[in-house]
């Protein structure tokens, strides 16, 4: 066992392995309602493509047994990375070899092995980065190659001919609107909800009696479904808008983004609060005690002290419900708001995967990205605090 | 410094109420969340901006519920709903009226006047009701055409398992409409029911012959049909609840804009069976946009330049 120096790499590149090998790289249909049928990789794309995939999965298989060391992360970073990318231009270009023999409803979509080659390319790339410890920038630099890889290849034509991009090819300007309408939510309601979130949170960590109601409250906000939640605001934001005609009159209703908005604030409500009332009293008291010593004000000590040490804790609750809200917007696409969910709901009602796929795959980056930005941020503001 | 905010509040009510003014030209076209309301919906939008109204484009609000919820609460103004639907919205499930083609339509034209103040416009004549599709091959072979050559089939031992969402099994107004209108009976071990399924997942299960599947829960207007290899059974008895898609519009905007009854009537009078499967088709099976195919169609029809 010793003699494998990488386990989890190993793991990953068995698991492509037995992936490639056992199921399609890419699906082939007739039309975009029945299910493909799977092509493995091979059969699918082109010889070069299929040969530098398997070279790059030997050299990363080789990588698990030699001795550690910097440079060997490097490569295998490196590596990874080019595998992603090589992969991705594979699955399209395994589409547009296959299009030609399909008739003009045919799909190609992609295949499970495809997504697993992904996947362990994308974790290969993590885990070399996680072994150099890398820092901020070095993290940046991966992603930035990456993202610039596939927008090379997309801006190239590379992906025209697989199925969700022809989903996207008929709707160009709805999926911007909805790309659009999904920040404009997850935006509109983080905001309101730290608006709100962050004075209580303080309260809370300053009143330990006002903890118990507080959190009991917002517990139980968390525990409605979301759709229940967005149904239940219909009735009280008809009611409001009919009382107040210039609510009305801009657009508030219970319909549409308002009660998506209400309901995304009440849901971030939990974590924001949590984590404000957590990092305020986490804050060592003999750090405030010296502080107050040296004459600060309470003022300046919330200010200068307590708000920097607590900064890590409050930028992991504006993480968890950043990604939180950008998943639940998702539904709201049920009472009108639109956003990414209309294709998730418009292909489930198809059974046309790609198309929820559409609105699910955009989504789930908007949450990485989301994600990444944030953490990196706290990162760096831990470095210089 | 009083002068000021008084400019400042007269300012802001005016540009309110002139935000009001702008928002009660606009027409608020809506549709359901599904393939069918997009291509409607498409077309009426299509029309009415073609005749110069201002138009704003809520398609594909969401499903039956919220839909009928934001047009009671005044918030659309215009959608395309289904005849049938009447017996939902006003708890009449048992009344056999919603069977009968003309009778239906002006039974839930005359309920909705009354109680909501909203007009049903001239009504389609494809009828999207529950229907049940079989595969080609099965139907070619024993020359399966309407419900009751079905019914002749089962009754001679031929085999069929059927798929099906529970609500299809087991509402009154669905299987158990058809089975004591054509008399036969499915049993236990000839569905296979899948708990909120809908028609995708239960005509893909027949095309594909999952676990012996050969017959699917449909509706009549399905465009996926004859891509999936399937062909529905014709209701030849009317069994079934008749769902035939027609615009619903307040009142308050059709006496403002009475054109719109022009536009729409004779569109809709065109929309048979066969060429909304086809227009469902183009956009379910081919995956094209439903406002080109909807602006296609107008087109090749002339009712639009």
């Amino acid at each position: 066992m010793t003699l494998i120096r990488n386990q989890v790499l190993f793991t990953l590149v068995i698991a492509a392995a037995v992936a490639v090998a056992l199921s399609g790289f890419v699906g082939y249909a007739p039309n975009r309602l029945v299910s493909g049928r799977p092509v493995s990789l091979w059969a699918a794309a082109s010889f070069p493509a299929t040969f530098a995939i398997l070279a790059i999965g030997v050299l990363l298989f080789a990588a698990c047994f030699a001795s550690r060391g910097r440079p060997l992360h490097y490569a295998e970073a490196g590596l990874a990375v080019a595998l992603l990318l090589l992969v991705l231009a594979a699955a399209g270009q395994a589409a547009s070899l296959l299009t030609p023999g399909v008739r003009p409803a045919g799909r190609i979509s992609l295949g499970a092995a495809f997504w697993v080659l992904a996947c362990c390319s994308a974790l290969a790339v993590a885990d070399a980065l996680q072994r150099l410890d890398a820092g901020p920038a070095l993290r940046v630099i991966a992603v930035a190659a990456i993202v610039a890889g596939i927008v090379a290849l997309s801006i190239a034509g590379m992906f025209d001919a697989l199925s969700i991009v022809r989903e996207y090819a008929t709707r160009r300007q709805l999926f911007a609107d909805a790309m659009l309408r999904h920040i404009t939510l997850v935006a509109g309601s983080v905001g309101p909800a730290i608006a709100i979130g962050f004075p209580l949170g303080v309260a809370a960590a300053r009143k330990p009696a006002l903890q118990n109601p507080l959190f009991a409250v917002l517990n139980l906000l968390q525990t409605i479904p979301s759709i229940a939640l967005f149904g239940l605001l219909i009735f009280p934001l008809v009611a409001l808008a009919r009382a107040v005609p210039w609510l009305a009159a801009i657009g508030v209703g219970g319909i549409g983004v308002a009660p998506a908005i209400v309901a995304l604030v009440l849901y971030a409500l939990l974590p924001i609060v949590r984590n404000t009332s957590a990092g305020i009293a986490g804050v060592d008291p003999a750090v405030i005690e010296s502080a107050r010593g040296m004459g600060l004000t309470q003022r300046q000590i919330f200010r200068q002290v307590e708000l920097p040490l607590a900064l890590p804790v409050l930028l992991a609750g504006l993480r968890i419900v950043t990604v939180q809200a950008i998943g639940l917007a998702v539904v709201a696409a049920l009472i009108g708001a639109g956003g990414l969910g209309t294709f998730v709901f418009e292909g489930l009602g198809q059974y046309a995967v790609d198309l929820v796929l559409l609105g699910a795959l955009p989504a789930i980056f908007l949450a990485l990205a989301a994600d990444f930005v944030l953490q990196t941020l706290s990162t760096v503001l831990r470095r210089h605090g | 410094m009083q002068q000021l905010i008084g400019l400042l509040f007269g300012t802001v009510v005016t540009l309110l109420s002139a935000g009001v003014a702008a928002a009660e030209t606009k027409i608020v076209v809506a549709s359901k969340i599904d393939t069918e309301g997009a291509l409607l919906g498409s077309m009426i939008v299509a029309l009415l901006e073609a005749h110069g109204l201002a138009v704003e484009n809520k398609l594909q609000l969401g499903p039956t519920n919220i839909v009928r919820a934001a047009i009671l609460a005044g918030q659309i103004d215009i959608y395309p709903e289904y005849t049938g639907n009447g017996a939902l919205f006003f708890h009449l499930e048992q009344d056999p009226v919603w069977k009968d083609w003309t009778k239906g339509a002006a039974k839930v034209a005359a309920l909705d006047r009354e109680q909501n103040r909203l007009a049903w416009l001239a009504a389609a004549p494809g009828n999207n009701t529950w229907t049940i599709a079989l595969r080609q091959d099965l139907a070619e072979r024993h020359n399966l055409k309407t419900m009751g050559d079905l019914a002749k089939y089962l009754a001679g031992g031929g085999a069929i398992k059927l798929a099906a969402s529970a609500e299809f099994v087991e509402s009154p107004a669905a299987l158990p409409a058809f089975e004591t209108t054509y008399g036969f009976h499915l049993k236990d071990a000839q569905l296979l029911t899948l708990s909120g399924g809908n028609t995708s997942a239960t005509l893909r299960a027949a095309a594909e012959g999952t676990s012996g599947v050969n017959a699917a829960m449909a509706y009549g207007t399905d465009g996926a049909l004859a891509a999936l290899g399937l062909t529905a059974l014709e209701d030849d008895k009317g069994a079934q609840v008749v769902y035939a898609p027609a615009p619903i519009v307040r009142e308050a905007v059709l006496q403002q804009h009475p054109e719109i009854a022009k536009l729409l009537d004779p569109v809709f009078a065109t929309l048979t069976l066969e060429t909304l499967q086809q227009l469902n088709a183009k956009i379910a099976v081919e995956g094209e946009d439903a406002g080109a195919v909807a602006a296609a169609y107008l087109k090749s029809q002339h009712f639009l330049p």
